[in-house]
């Protein structure tokens, strides 16, 4: 969490995952050279370097893709998702360095706009074994440059988290566009098991753990639960709820995070206003709900965050009747202050 | 993320699910996968079916079009430098079209189509072949 907007919110855990990402590459980078110099020596130091980065950049989004999903199944995955944009923006570099490499060989080296000649010097749109594929890559790199220019708070606050989400969505459409990039051009020209094996394999996991996360977050959005006779709707016994943690509750399709801390009881909308992270999976931490995606906090009492911040969430009246947690689902307007019920 | 959200990502794959798989069967349905692992030979093909010339030899595929020259090079090259000039009929260089380097296909643009064109290595001063109509 940052008052002000500075390029990079450093602190340690991000100079260390930064650290890992930075030495990967170089690792990977070297290990291509090494492993091209010995089985194909006869490549040139362009045809190299667009290939590793290429491949380098392939590597890096079946990565990025599948740490959602992973976060969502498992807690063991948030540090990474923490660092997600970073390993986004070093991948769109790898992108960039593999598309601006390709497009000096193979169009600025005539007499044309090197731009005008990738969209011009193949229009072969009804073959697939000499389809322009290099038109995909451009407009997948466009995507993942959108993607990675907005990388940032400012971006966040300014477009409005949901519009946000929507647009960095787009990877998905990216995803499919590198896909058909290199089914529709590299492998037409050098076909070797291994590759083609590595692709489908990484589309098998990405999928898969997608889908699958999808459809158990389905199920937890479709719980009908039990109403009292004033309408208040049943949430839980209030021991299924850990002390400094909460029970997320699905109320007209809005999830709800009802938290346990210090002998009280209070309801949140689990929704963080940073970037959508799950404010029930997170912690109360120095008195404050914790989101464990980027650590913005909130006061349960009131759904506020701490000032000087100004982030605000809707609040839920709670009720305890014997042992059993009540809640209504009529929202409070964001930020309002509601008694926690005492334990 | 609300419900909404989780909606979109959900019928986002769903859509992905179909359509990747089915990319990847077209593309890959005429691939000798476990038979050729380097396709930078003779076999390659003019992506165009009619050029206006064409011409072949051990080194390259050319085809001329009104507006294109298609320059299919076979393997790639070892000299340090590979340019493509237009020629007269006296093997003189008239006007540079551009490079070549490794194997694959280049197009170039061209407002005129010239007689011949020829590939020099500049730096060794050479001639590495040319096309012969």
């Amino acid at each position: 969490m940052g008052l002000d907007y500075q390029l990079v919110l450093w602190n340690k855990h991000k100079k260390t995952y930064d650290k890992i990402i930075v030495i990967s590459m170089l690792l990977y980078i070297a290990l291509f050279a090494v492993v091209t110099v010995i089985f194909n020596s006869e490549t040139s130091i362009e045809t190299l370097v667009i290939r590793a980065f290429g491949s380098l950049a392939i590597v890096m989004l079946h990565i990025i893709l599948v740490i959602g999903p992973l976060s969502r199944l498992s807690s063991k995955f948030l540090p990474i998702l923490y660092n997600r944009r970073h390993l986004g923006v070093s991948m769109f570099i790898a992108a960039l360095t593999h598309g601006g490499f390709s497009i000096f060989q193979f169009h600025a080296l005539g007499d044309v706009n090197p731009f005008y000649s990738l969209f011009t010097s193949n229009m072969d749109y009804n073959s697939l074994t000499n389809f322009p594929f290099q038109v995909l890559g451009f407009f997948a790199l466009l995507i993942l440059f959108t993607i990675a220019s907005t990388s940032h708070d400012f971006f966040l606050k300014n477009l409005s988290p949901i519009l946000w989400k929507r647009l960095h969505m787009l990877v998905y459409l990216a995803y499919a566009l590198i896909i058909a990039h290199v089914f529709l051009g590299a492998f037409q020209q050098e076909t070797s098991p291994f590759t083609i094996g590595f692709l489908l394999i990484g589309f098998v996991v990405i999928i898969s753990l997608h889908i699958i996360t999808a459809f158990k977050e389905g199920k937890i959005d479709s719980v009908k639960a039990e109403r009292d006779t004033e309408g208040w709707l049943k949430v839980c016994e209030i021991n299924e709820i850990e002390e400094d943690r909460a029970k997320i509750f699905t109320v007209n399709n809005e999830r709800i995070a009802v938290f346990k801390y210090e002998g009280k009881l209070s309801a949140v909308h689990n929704v963080c206003k940073h970037q959508g992270g799950p404010l029930g999976e997170g912690k109360i931490i120095d008195g404050c709900i914790t989101c464990p995606w980027h650590g913005y906090q909130y006061l349960p009492h009131n759904g506020q965050s701490p000032p000087p911040f100004t982030e605000k969430v809707a609040t839920y009246e709670l009720k305890l009747t014997e042992s059993i947690v009540y809640i209504n689902p009529a929202a409070f307007e964001e930020g309002t202050e509601v008694e926690p019920v005492i334990i | 993320m609300n419900s909404r959200l989780r909606k979109v990502h959900k019928y986002s794959w769903l859509l992905l699910l179909i359509i990747i798989p089915l990319i990847m069967f077209f593309s890959m349905k005429n691939l000798m996968i476990f038979e050729s692992t380097n396709k930078t030979d003779i076999n390659l093909n003019f992506s165009r079916n009619i050029p206006d010339r064409d011409f072949e030899n051990d080194l390259i595929k050319v085809a001329f079009y009104p507006k294109n020259i298609e320059i299919i090079l076979k393997t790639t090259l070892k000299n340090p430098s590979s340019t493509i000039y237009t020629v007269d009929d006296n093997n003189k260089k008239q006007k540079v079209i551009g490079q070549l380097t490794t194997a694959g296909i280049y197009f170039f643009d061209i407002n005129d189509i010239p007689k011949n064109i020829a590939l020099y290595d500049d730096i060794k001063d050479v001639l590495i072949t040319k096309t012969n109509f």
